[in-house]
């Protein structure tokens, strides 16, 4: 009995199977999809910041990735792909998965979320730890969305994990029942790009006799751990808005008066840079050379000081941070007279990475200059953050700085004093308008998208995207000429690396052993299957008994 | 998943099949050339409804934007599935042997070629896939009952083309004759009334039943049929 099963069983496959296979396979090679990529989930995500400055290697040097999704907690080699919440992840167990885990994928908090003010400072003392070296796994981030929670919560609760469960049974159970998640993310291999930083410069010609000249200047690219994230409101979305702004109003002042008369003694020139903190203040340190070593140094003949903008929304306090303690009747001194804002002095130290200051550029180039901010340090983690985005509280601060900035300013330019009557200040409050509406236009314009030096300093032309945007607002109330530096060929100053950006998915996978035990099953299947078939006359004969009521007959 | 994955379906599809066609002693009345000639007749079928669809119904991809149901139509498309009865007919007639021989090859033939002709590529595509489903499994575990249910079809057919049919069996008959097109249908219906979910457990067992209470019912009738024949 058991022989005779035995032969039917190898029939199966002796028989005519393995024609069928020899005629099916090719076939199915040959239809067989080329990337057969069909999966349930398919995200955009953003690779972190990677960049090398003074060749000093930062942020994360790959981008592929094809491994296994694991929780924080049970991530156990390279093989795996570690996937968490942004804010559950502390520094420590970043730098462990730095140096153990395949890949990071980082979900930014949901964006209705208010999150408490401890988890936003982590979050950014986190970002701060990440971009300080180099790390040689991909890490990725992602916006939240509702197909993530599904994830996270699935490996959080999976025990996939071979040591945890109990006995084989519930291991076997395990499998069967628990989601696995395979994330691919492929991108080509981080390749340099060429960045070509600008900076836009325009001037309001003062009165003819006087060769004095302001500079107020701001940069306008943001810094975060991930590139096509950092919206960079705060730093430094707010500055260039101010300096649109200031030019806005005192192109206004310069052009009224009969004849000029509204015009101011002092020229004001009006400075964009295209990299900031980030990046070493490369823009303005480039165009200050340019200016300053040429033939015609007429531009910054005869400065009377350079006014920096960083960072002035997050509250309604401004410091004037400086390199050297402004002189007691020097320029400087009278509008920080006027600003009644505390001065913060912190010496010029070469030996950093990058300075800390946007003014301190100047400062090295022996040109009286200081940096308005809101931030009390330069070393605020706020300055590269991806949560640093637009807020209505924001903009209210910036208008109401912008307001002080201007005021500061138009009294030291018409050298108005405390004493000056009311009647005075109301005619020139006037004047000076802040437009709300205006500001608040670019200040969201500029926090809506990224403005990683990857993103603004790439552009062909040079001047595309904010860029041109930023220009086209200047030129409205002066001539604006345009600076386009480059790297040093040899010894770059600094090097930026794409993609940015990259298509993530995600494959729902059994474990390896579900396979098995489904083979098992399917042969449990089959087997009864064929003793059905072995008993099926016997069936047919009781059940046609039972339908007609009579032996049958043959 | 893996190649072992796509292996373990394709046994779960195929097997059976060869297991019926083996076991049930089909081999030893009818060839297997039979069985082709029974798949070949399926795919003909086939192509005669894609004809009648494509020329009389309107293009429903293009149609049904709106995600509105169309009962009517949905009815109307239904109909065409008749052809299939009219193939079953000729691929029983194409089979010389004892009724339950020719009952057996062409429901053979007949679903092999609709398991292969159905299965075989999105099974290639899906279950190789990187993506895990438990979609596949079961689409592979249903080739089976369709075997029970292509029988069971073909045992009424062939009833129904007897000329010395019972007469009490004639309006069973053909009442699951006529209900045999709409079957998807119905079973649709049905789920809807239950509110049972989408890919659900509840509509594999639904359909599980429906199969069953079809063939019992088809096997008792064939019963009654034969017994009567042997007096």
């Amino acid at each position: 009995m058991w022989l005779y099963e035995a032969d039917g069983f190898a029939e199966i496959f002796k028989g005519y199977l393995p024609y069928y296979l020899l005629v099916a396979l090719p076939i199915f090679i040959i239809m067989s999809p080329v990337n057969p990529v069909a999966a349930s989930h398919e995200f955009s995500v953003y690779r972190m910041q990677q960049y090398d400055l003074h060749t000093v290697p930062h942020g994360c040097r790959s981008a592929s990735f094809n491994l296994e999704g694991r929780s924080l907690t049970s991530w156990s080699t390279s093989r795996h792909c570690v996937v968490a919440r942004v804010q559950d992840i502390t520094i420590d167990q970043f730098m462990e998965i730095r140096s153990k885990a395949g890949a990071l994928l980082l979900v930014l908090p949901k964006n209705d979320t208010v999150l408490s003010s401890e988890e936003k400072e982590h979050i950014q003392l986190l970002e701060m730890a990440m971009i300080q070296q180099e790390v040689s796994a991909p890490v990725y981030f992602a916006q939240w969305t509702p197909e993530y929670e599904t994830i996270l919560q699935d490996l959080q609760h999976s025990f996939i994990t071979d040591d945890k469960s109990g006995t084989a049974l519930e291991a076997i159970f395990n499998s069967v029942s628990s989601n696995g998640y395979q994330i691919v993310v492929s991108a080509p291999t981080p390749q340099k790009i060429e960045s070509k930083p600008v900076t836009l410069h325009g001037k309001l010609v003062g009165r003819s006799g006087s060769s004095q000249t302001i500079v107020i200047a701001a940069h306008y690219d943001s810094s975060g751990v991930a590139p096509e994230l950092s919206s960079g409101a705060d730093s430094n979305a707010s500055g260039a808005v101010a300096v649109l702004e200031l030019a806005r109003v005192f192109s206004r002042l310069y052009a009224g008066g009969s004849g000029g008369a509204g015009r101011g003694a002092p020229s004001l020139l009006f400075v964009l840079t295209a990299t900031g903190h980030s990046l070493n203040y490369f823009s303005i340190k480039k165009w200050l050379e340019e200016q300053l070593d040429s033939a015609d140094a007429s531009l910054l003949q005869d400065v009377s000081f350079a006014m920096c903008l960083d960072s002035i929304s997050s509250s309604d306090q401004l410091t004037m941070h400086v390199s050297k303690p402004p002189k007691a009747g020097g320029a400087s001194h009278s509008i920080k007279e006027r600003l009644r804002a505390p001065v913060n002095h912190k010496k010029i130290n070469l030996a950093d990475e990058t300075l800390a200051w946007h003014h301190e550029r100047f400062s090295i180039r022996r040109v009286t200059a200081f940096t308005l901010s809101t931030l009390q340090s330069h070393k605020d983690p706020s300055r590269s953050s991806v949560l640093d985005t637009y807020s209505e509280e924001s903009l209210k601060n910036l208008v109401s700085n912008i307001g002080v900035i201007a005021r500061a300013l138009a009294s030291h330019i018409y050298n108005l004093t405390d004493e000056a009557s009311d009647e005075d200040w109301a005619l020139y409050d006037q004047a000076l308008g802040i437009e709300e509406t205006s500001v608040k236009h670019w200040f969201k314009y500029l926090a809506s998208q990224s403005r990683a030096p990857q993103v603004v300093t790439t552009g062909i032309p040079p001047t595309s995207g904010v860029t041109a945007a930023l220009e086209r607002a200047l030129s409205r109330y002066m001539d604006v000429t345009v600076s386009v530096h480059s790297v040093d060929k040899r010894e770059p100053e600094y090097t930026l690396y794409s993609p940015t950006r990259a298509v993530l998915y995600v494959y729902s996978v059994k474990p390896a052993v579900f396979d098995l035990i489904l083979t098992v099953a399917i042969v449990a299947y089959l087997s009864i299957l064929y003793f059905a078939m072995q008993y099926f006359p016997r069936f047919y004969e009781e059940y046609a008994k039972i339908v007609t009521g009579k032996a049958k007959v043959h | 998943m893996t190649l072992y994955h796509f292996g373990n379906c394709l046994a779960l599809v195929y097997a059976p099949y060869h297991m019926a066609y083996k076991f049930s002693g089909v081999n030893e009345y009818a060839s297997f050339s039979k069985c082709v000639y029974a798949g070949g007749l399926y795919i003909f079928t086939q192509l005669c409804k894609m004809l009648l669809l494509a020329t009389f119904f309107p293009d429903s991809d293009n149609l049904n934007t709106t995600g509105e149901y169309n009962v009517i139509l949905e009815i109307l498309k239904a109909t065409v599935d008749f052809a299939d009865l009219v193939g079953l007919y000729f691929a029983l007639n194409s089979v010389p042997g004892k009724g339950h021989a020719k009952i057996l090859t062409a429901a053979i033939g007949w679903a092999s070629a609709e398991a292969v002709v159905t299965l075989c590529v999105p099974l290639w595509v899906g279950a190789r896939g990187s993506e895990f489903s438990w979609r596949y499994v079961r689409w592979c575990a249903g080739a089976g009952a369709a075997l029970v249910r292509l029988a069971a079809r073909a045992a009424l057919v062939w009833l129904a083309a007897r000329h010395d049919l019972a007469r009490a069996l004639r309006a069973p008959v053909a009442a699951l004759l006529l209900a045999a097109p709409y079957r998807a249908l119905l079973l649709r219906a049905v789920a809807a009334l239950l509110s049972l979910p989408q890919e659900h457990i509840a509509r594999v067992a639904l359909h599980g039943a429906h199969t069953a209470a079809v063939a019992l019912a088809a096997l008792a009738m064939y019963a009654i049929q034969t017994q009567q024949n042997a007096y």
